[in-house]
């Protein structure tokens, strides 16, 4: 897929700004805070309806203004696609496709993948087990969009699970059995759906990312993908799925009832990234670490690219120019001239040759963006 | 006018039987003698019932929950009209249950919940989730066409 043209209105600093893209790779340049990340963050609102950095709508409207707009033409093999979102100050934003408002938001889904890799990526190896869970996820989504839905239900039943565990504990009394096995069973019904997918495409993207660690780190190096869910379960069929859930949570049922919170469930997963067996997040060195998040990175562009059956957009937000040439031009290689790509940086420096040469280049300062002369 | 609202406040209640709105102690439905009194549809809101009987193809009785299992909202089965569904369903020579409750995460709790209460002495069903009629396969979304799927039945 192609992303042709966007349109920001009233969207972070943009006051109204046409962008279009108009060779495989774009690299725009600009100071720190004139609105590069900001350029990014639209195309990746457009792909997973969400920003990383920011979770209310308001915060992506430009100061002052009720509404903000982000509109985008995107062609793919079989013919071009209008998308657009309009975000409001107070009130639910609109979606629409080709001008048609969409019923449910996550029908959007789908209409354009990316994969973005900026320096929050670089926290997937050192940093929480939450990132790793939202860095799978917005996988998932992109490759089976009804896991969105999955997802959403799951925190759903999550948050009344913990609102019926948090009101007992406040009064000090045991949870009615009858109310607490009614969401157990939710719990589990919908949890199972969760970690059933999860397991499914981290097991899809690990002989990937071990193919593209090896290319980029040139050393018999394996890469280990280990999926490491709250609740352990063998065999991938929802009954026995179910029954670990409801066993697990047995076992934990003093534990929450103390601390008036659900212990149990796919909100607790982690992914286990191993070099050799031992985990990156102890031992692996900072070039380690990085050579790790790329491989991560081109094995999803690859895995979406088998799944969708296009290649999808990559977004480097000020990433490129911290890799190093070798590096670098590993990267080029594997997205050759196939997978769109735009990429943010502050100088051009430190870019290898290849990167620049037939790359559309755009400067963008105070929300403004311009050719670069 | 302003009058006619006042005087629908003071009048309407509930009715004793299925707790749906009545201005008599029993409503219509209930004291409908050519209506079936083996069958019970189970609803969340009195306006499901009202959004049912425009079909004019059911011809049993309903019960009004009054609402669904939220614990969010502080409503568990105790606020609900669950007891004297379950001494209905005890007492009267009731055959079938039907639960017509929205498809959310709380609706499906309370279907579970109820489902779990009356089986042990009478039929449970509950109405099918899917496609709307006249609509196309193409453009259902993928939510509701995968729950089509799931509720898929063999062709007698």
């Amino acid at each position: 897929m192609y992303l042709q043209h966007l349109h920001l209105r009233n969207f972070r600093n943009y006051h109204d700004q046409i962008v279009q893209f108009q060779a495989p790779k774009t690299i725009i340049v600009g100071d720190n805070a004139q609105g590069k990340s900001n350029l990014l963050e639209a195309i990746e609102l457009l792909a997973t309806l969400k920003s990383h950095r920011v979770s209310r709508d308001r915060d992506l409207i430009r100061h002052g203004i009720p509404d903000a707009q982000v509109a985008a033409t995107v062609a793919h093999r079989y013919g071009t696609n209008d998308l657009d979102i309009t975000l409001r100050d107070r009130g639910r934003r609109t979606i629409r496709r080709n001008h048609e408002a969409l019923r449910r938001q996550l029908d959007a889904l789908g209409s354009l993948n990316a994969v973005q890799f900026s320096c929050v990526d670089l926290e997937l190896v050192r940093g929480a087990p939450d990132c790793r869970r939202r860095w799978l996820d917005s996988l998932v989504v992109q490759l089976e969009p009804v896991y969105a839905h999955i997802l959403q239900q799951y925190t759903h039943v999550l948050r009344q699970r913990n609102a019926l565990l948090r009101q007992s504990k406040r009064e000090s009394a045991s949870v009615p059995p009858a109310a607490i096995a009614l969401w157990d069973a939710q719990l589990a019904t919908t949890g199972s759906r969760v970690t059933r997918r999860r397991a499914r495409v981290l097991q899809r993207l690990a002989p990937l990312a071990q193919h593209w660690h090896q290319q980029i780190s040139g050393q018999p190096e394996t890469l280990t993908l280990h999926y490491a869910p709250n609740v352990p379960w063998q065999e991938d069929e929802p009954q026995q799925v179910q029954a670990a859930f409801l066993t697990h949570i047995h076992q934990q049922q003093r534990a929450e009832q103390q601390r008036g919170t659900t212990v149990v469930g796919p909100h607790r997963d982690d992914i286990d990234l191993l070099i050799n067996d031992s985990p990156a997040r102890l031992y692996a060195s900072q070039g380690q670490q990085r050579t790790l998040v790329l491989a991560l990175k081109l094995a999803e562009l690859h895995l979406i690219e088998s799944v969708v059956g296009e290649p999808p957009l990559l977004l480097l937000d000020d990433v490129l120019a911290e890799l190093d040439l070798q590096r670098q031009n590993h990267l080029l290689t594997a997205i050759q001239d196939r997978f769109q790509t735009v990429i943010t940086t502050t100088h051009l420096a430190t870019f290898e040759a290849g990167w620049l040469a037939a790359s559309q280049q755009l400067r963008v300062a105070a929300g403004a963006i311009a050719p670069l002369l | 006018m302003a009058a006619a609202i006042v005087n629908a406040r003071h009048q309407v209640g509930l009715c004793q039987t299925c707790f749906h709105l009545s201005a008599e102690p029993v409503c219509s439905i209930c004291s409908d003698r050519t209506r079936d009194p083996h069958t019970l549809c189970v609803v969340a809101d009195s306006r499901d019932v009202i959004a049912l009987e425009k079909t004019r193809e059911y011809r049993g009785r309903y019960h009004v929950l009054g609402g669904v299992i939220s614990p969010m909202d502080g409503i568990g089965p105790d606020q609900l009209s669950i007891q004297p569904l379950i001494r209905r369903a005890s007492k009267a020579d009731i055959t079938e249950i039907i639960l017509a409750i929205s498809p959310s995460v709380e609706g499906e709790t309370t279907t579970l919940y109820i489902s779990q209460l009356v089986k042990p002495f009478v039929k449970v069903t509950q109405i099918a989730f899917g496609l709307p009629m006249g609509g196309d396969l193409e453009y259902a979304d993928e939510v509701t066409l995968a729950r089509a799927l799931e509720g898929r039945r063999e062709l007698l």
